[in-house]
């Protein structure tokens, strides 16, 4: 049974979810508590479940690794394998979550929202069922822009078939048919976000035109809706209402304007050019990506930090060449690397990444502690196990600040395997994430059709 | 009085009922009383008060009591009976019998209103912003999102009720900046060749052919332009977007922000703020119908001639008014009941206008969605039947015997095939356009596949026929290199075979292969053989049909230790369509209505008997109490009926479900993937017979014999009323049914006027019955008859 108050709790918090602009409930926001961030980074080509494995694990350990047996390890003790090395400071905060499946998304080579949206998406718009799973948590973490989405976009195949330097459909969704866009290059985002307090006059000269078409426009709805009535009146007031509260938004940046300036991310000109490496795009992005959450001008990022389409340049030891991910996927190899240790390369790249944020945030004071420890990261792959993959696994790496309320701490977790007892999916994951962070959704995502085991709600046991 | 008498009783003091306490009304603050009320309103209109134990209120009590309750909210502006009445689920809170009995004389109005675009009509306008026309009317924008979305229920979904929100508008803020940048981009490159542009983004190239006289002049500009070139530039976007002229005082205004923005960014940047603006006016999304003065004496005002020319237009289609509608209506001539019966016989025998997909979103790589003449027509009937929505119901693979195709990237699978092949029926059944209601519940007809119409069809099969004939006696399987080398001019003359080039080994020899298992039988093959590129023909099971052959059967044939084929049984495929199709009786038995009231493990007799007490008896079903959260229970030596009858037939469950599983359940005839069926298979691990050897193959379960009973009440006609035996003899009463008829142009009401109807549209609603039944059941007249009705030209 259903409480009449469970019911009217998780039925409010849907009917919010789609109209409401994040930044309507600023006013209400409470200042006091520090608030919780989110940053989910996802990654094309698949993770191989196995490249996850410590090398340190004991034959017993390896066996039941192996053979996809529910595993606990503490990672105390236990060696990271070499490509996550440059996470080894921030080991105490490190989970390794296995055994998720995803077979109700998209899988194969592109995905699209499937992977945060838990769901069949493609290509066309009609195929986004809801929000994605960082829009629902940054409904509930308030900020002025709510939610940004970076990403190093695809050259070919998968979302923005080629236009990787603009601001285009990202991998995130507002809600039913609203994909979300992401900022493709530094360069955008920098002047995008940061454009209140730009100090270049033709983007202030665009800043301050787009302003007063803003309020040219919230002017001329609210006088339209203030000589209506009745069931017309809502027509235009509505979305007279939206377009003030734009306003207040910039207005709320505006007001931020020294702190955004204090925290501009520093890039020196090769990361804001046009033509620049993967690696230094990922680089120019995770600077961003900081300004944004470090300004407090958002809770939630979401980086694409590839997607099986992007081509990669500026990897250590191939610099200079253009790696294909499509043809690594297929086991070629790059100059002298074999396609396993090109993945090893990429996915170094990105724990760089990774160390480059949880330090920056590792540094910076809040409250009795510091940034990190309001911090959740995942590290995830967006299409499963591998380069062909069918979702029978989802393969998770989270870092995690102290004050998470998710029981997770520093384990190598596998969870039993696919159709199993007590198997989970991607579903019930984010709907742990959710609930843990006071979404009291029942069930987040599609169902598995194929999996005859109870799949909906959260793991419990993550829950505490 | 009727309060004292009948509520008091119980709602007052302290030990009130429910806690609802109606004695000290006056008491109470100004919202506290509304809330009251409206809760009061709530209870009676809908039936649950007063209780069954209490004793009941006469018609005349009724009515004052509800009078009164609504004109003192009203009043107030606070009557939530009267927002409720106006959503799509309320739409059969009207009684049925009121609005036909031909009583009420009421002069038929639709409340001045704004109705938000439709999706499809939001991409219409954004065609026309461009002034785009024949072939250049683009079927996608690269940075325009459509910010609409129809909810996915069965029935009208389009309701003049929608509000344009915050997320409209973050969409829209993106859509107006990359509209007004292609805009402005267009004017600055008039004259420059093609080759010479640059593109701030190399990926997007496309701008608009034509750009205005009035804008080129402005971005040529080094200086300020003058305010005559600002003013017609300006006029110029209103005219585009708006379709209309601003005001004096609009003009004012826009003057303001062109020269300020001017000043601030230059005459390009300048436009650009101008032209977004009026993308951003709320009446770029909205339908705008309000009626023009004078009101007649009941307060009534006709629409304006522009109005009344879009409302033709958007209720035929998608597109605005056709140039001669436009001018029709700016002369004077689309008043009268009689202009708008003239304009709207018009264009719905114009084939060319409105033509286009039925629904572009089935379009992929391999199938395109069925083509019409008049698509919203076929619309109506696909919103109200619903069967669109199979594509959103995922299934497993294995379960379906390895057909089943869910929708995935670039396709819309098999549900995409099976919708399409619904639309084809009912706009085959449109264009004869008679008995059209009954033929929709009880033809026999049905497509399948169907490719290629009829005569090329005809034609393919008689040139293959003609081949195989002339080789069949050669020694074809042991030395096709020979045969083909010996007839080489009679394989050249016939290049429509495709067996040419450096494969034409392989080619020649799937296609003896096919037509042996075909003609060779003396049957008939599918018109494209199953090694064509990108072949995806594989749902005629979920028919009934035997399949076609898999796309991999003919690979093998030329290597060297090929074996021949196993023996299989291919379906007779009938090249004339549509086709008489055993154990079918129209839409209701279509698989693609069966998919999409269904769930993705079973049937779902209880939304299929809901749908058939909702939209075909004028019937009503309270939402499921929100404290219910009722599950099928596992067993495994029931059927799926037995076990929804486990927990739907107790006293309290019954007293809803007997409005929906009697009429369901004789559909448990068909399995969830719409297959017809005697027999069910008790999908539970103990009941394994064997397992299939089959790649994606079903296993055998141990099955059960299904009970295709039920009963069909609330036609209001004796003969009709009473027990079925199974889903055919409930579709055949159906279709004899007034109120089944009825209920049908209650809803083509409610598409066509975007809203639900009210006791005042009485009249509107008897002549468009009336029409069907004068014109031997042509749909076109009953779209004529609303159309033309005073609910359509009048507003208040």
């Amino acid at each position: 049974m259903v409480t009449r108050r469970t019911f009217v709790q998780t039925g409010l918090l849907g009917a919010s979810s789609v109209a409401l602009l994040p930044q309507l409930s600023l006013a209400e926001a409470p200042e006091k508590k520090p608030p919780t961030r989110f940053i989910f980074l996802h990654k094309g080509n698949g993770l191989l479940p196995g490249s996850l494995v410590p090398p340190t694990f004991d034959k017993q350990q390896l066996e039941l690794e192996n053979r996809k047996q529910p595993l606990e390890i503490d990672l105390n003790g236990h060696d990271l394998p070499q490509w996550m090395s440059p996470l080894s400071d921030h080991q105490k905060n490190l989970t390794i979550l296995q055994g998720l499946s995803g077979k109700m998304c998209t899988t194969g080579h592109h995905t699209w929202c499937s992977s945060l949206g838990v769901f069949k998406a493609n290509e066309r718009l009609s195929s986004i069922k809801w929000a994605t799973v960082d829009f629902e948590l940054a409904k509930m973490l308030p900020s002025p822009f709510g939610h940004i989405e970076l990403a190093c976009f695809p050259g070919g195949g998968g979302n923005s078939r080629g236009n990787i330097n603009g601001i285009e459909k990202g991998f995130s969704a507002r809600g039913p048919q609203q994909p979300n866009y992401a900022f493709g290059s530094p360069k955008v985002a920098v002047q995008e976000l940061f454009k209140s307090v730009s100090t270049n006059q033709k983007s202030k000269a665009n800043y301050q035109l787009e302003q007063q078409m803003l309020r040219f426009v919230a002017e001329n709805q609210a006088n339209l809706a203030r000589q209506l009535k009745g069931f017309e009146k809502p027509k235009v007031g509505n979305y007279a209402d939206a377009l003030a509260n734009i306003r207040s938004r910039d207005a709320r940046v505006e007001s931020m304007a020294d702190v955004i300036r204090r925290n501009m991310p520093k890039l020196d000109e090769k990361y804001l050019a046009d033509n620049l490496s993967t690696v230094d795009r990922q680089t120019g992005h995770t600077e961003i990506l900081l300004s944004a959450l470090i300004s407090g001008m958002t809770n939630v990022v979401t980086f694409t930090l590839d997607e099986l389409g992007t081509r990669y340049t500026g990897l250590p030891e191939i610099e200079g060449e253009n790696v294909n991910q499509h043809d690594v996927g297929h086991g070629k190899a790059v100059a002298r690397f074999s396609a396993l240790e090109v993945r090893e390369k990429i996915r170094q790249q990105h724990m760089h990444v990774i160390d480059q944020i949880v330090k920056r945030l590792k540094g910076i004071p809040e409250g009795t502690g510091t940034m990190f420890d309001n911090t959740m990261l995942f590290y995830f792959p967006d299409n499963g196990e591998t380069h062909h993959s069918h979702g029978t696994e989802w393969p998770f790496v989270v870092l995690a600040g102290d004050n998470t309320p998710l029981n997770l701490g520093r384990r190598y977790i596998r969870l039993p395997g696919y159709a199993k007892e007590g198997h989970k999916t991607l579903g019930n994951w984010y709907t742990t994430i959710l609930n843990a962070y006071g979404n009291p959704t029942e069930h987040y995502g599609a169902l598995d059709v194929g999996l005859a085991i109870d799949q909906k709600g959260p793991i419990q046991k993550f829950l505490g | 009085m009727v309060l004292r008498e009948h509520c008091l009783e119980c709602h007052q003091g302290d030990s009130a009922e429910g806690g609802v306490r109606l004695n000290n009304l006056n008491a109470a603050t100004l919202p506290k009383q509304l809330d009251l009320l409206n809760r009061a309103q709530d209870q009676l209109f809908f039936g649950l008060m007063p209780p069954e134990d209490a004793a009941p209120l006469d018609q005349r009590e009724q009515r004052i009591l509800a009078d009164w309750m609504r004109s003192e909210l009203r009043l107030r502006h606070a009557s939530k009976l009267d927002e409720k009445l106006r959503q799509p689920a309320y739409g059969n809170y009207i009684e049925h019998a009121a609005l036909f009995a031909g009583s009420f004389k009421d002069k038929a109005f639709t409340p001045a209103r704004r109705w938000l675009v439709s999706p499809q009509i939001f991409h219409e306008r954004v065609n026309d912003v461009f002034g785009l026309e024949g072939r250049d009317r683009q079927k996608n924008f690269y940075g325009v999102t459509n910010p609409f979305v129809l909810p996915d229920q069965s029935g009208v979904r389009d309701y003049d009720i929608n509000l344009l929100d915050g997320g409209h508008l973050l969409v829209m803020l993106n859509n107006a900046k990359w509209i007004s940048e292609k805009q402005v981009f267009a004017a600055v490159s008039k004259g420059i060749q093609r080759q010479k542009l640059i593109f701030p983004n190399p990926k997007d190239r496309w701008y608009p052919p034509n750009a205005p006289a009035e804008w080129i002049a402005i971005v040529s500009k080094s200086d300020a332009p003058a305010e005559g070139e600002l003013v017609a530039a300006i006029q110029k976007q209103f005219d585009n977007v708006l379709r209309r002229q601003a005001s004096d005082q609009e003009l004012d205004r826009y003057l303001q922000l062109f020269r300020s923005a001017i000043e601030l960014g230059g005459n390009k940047k300048g436009l650009q703020t101008v032209l977004s603006s009026v993308l951003l006016e709320s009446e770029f999304l909205y339908r705008t119908e309000l009626g023009e003065e004078p009101a007649d004496a009941s307060g009534r005002r006709l629409l304006s001639p522009q109005e009344a020319a879009f409302a033709v237009a958007y209720a035929l289609g998608d597109r605005g008014p056709d140039p001669l509608l436009l001018k029709v209506a700016q002369s004077g001539r689309l008043k009268t009941n009689e202009d708008f019966r003239r304009e709207i016989n018009r264009l719905l025998n114009d084939n060319q206008w409105f033509k286009g997909p039925v629904d572009p979103s089935l379009s992929g790589k391999n199938m395109q969605s069925h083509v019409s003449t008049h698509p919203k027509l076929v619309r109506f009937f696909r919103e109200f039947f619903g069967y669109p929505n199979s594509t959103k119901i995922f299934k497993d693979l294995k379960r379906s015997d390895g057909f089943y195709q869910n929708p995935s990237r670039g396709t819309a699978g098999t549900p995409g095939f099976l919708v399409k092949e619904a639309d084809r029926i009912v706009d085959w059944i449109l264009l004869g356009d008679k008995n059209v209601v009954e033929k929709l519940l009880t033809t026999d007809q049905y497509f399948v596949y169907h490719d290629k119409d009829n005569e090329s069809g005809k034609k393919v099969i008689a040139q293959w026929k003609e081949a195989y004939e002339h080789f069949k006696d050669t020694d074809w399987k042991n030395q096709p290199e020979k045969v083909i080398a010996d007839n080489e001019d009679y394989i050249k003359d016939r290049k429509s075979l495709r067996i040419l080039g450096g494969k034409q080994k392989r080619e020649f020899l799937r296609y003896m292969y096919y037509w042996e298992e075909s003609f060779g039988k003396g049957q008939t093959p599918f018109t494209t053989p199953s090694f064509a590129h990108g072949y995806t023909y594989n749902h005629s099971t979920f028919y009934n049909l035997p399949p076609t052959p898999h796309i991999f059967r003919y690979n093998t044939v030329v290597q060297q230790n090929f074996k021949g084929l196993d023996d299989e049984e291919f379906w007779n495929y009938p090249v004339k369509q549509p086709f008489p199709v055993p154990n079918r009786k129209g839409l209701l038995t279509h698989p693609a209505w069966l998919i999409a009231h269904s769930g993705n493990f079973h049937t779902d007799p209880i939304r299929r008997g809901r749908w058939i007490r909702e939209k075909l008896l004028a019937g009503r079903v309270p939402d499921v109490p929100i404290t219910v959260d009722a599950q099928v229970p596992d067993d495994p030596h029931k059927t799926f009926r037995e076990r929804v009858e486990m927990v739907t037939m107790n006293e309290q469950c019954w007293k809803c479900h007997q409005q929906m599983n009697p009429l369901g359940l004789p559909f448990e005839g068909f399995d969830d993937f719409g297959r017809y069926r005697l027999d069910e298979p008790l999908e539970a691990p103990e009941n394994l017979v064997a397992k299939t050897k089959k790649k994606n193959g079903f296993d055998s379960y141990r099955t059960k014999t299904v009970s295709t009973l039920g009963e069909l009440k609330g036609t209001t006609q004796e003969e009709l009323d009473g027990p079925v035996n199974d889903a055919f003899e409930l579709i055949d009463r159906l279709a004899k049914s007034t109120k089944v008829r009825q209920s049908i142009i209650r809803h083509a009401f409610r598409f066509f006027m975007g809203r639900n109807e009210m006791l005042s549209d009485s009249v509107t609603l008897v002549d468009a019955d009336r029409a069907y039944l004068e014109s031997g059941g042509s749909f076109r007249s009953v779209v004529v008859s609303l159309l033309s009705s005073d609910s359509f030209r009048y507003r208040k």
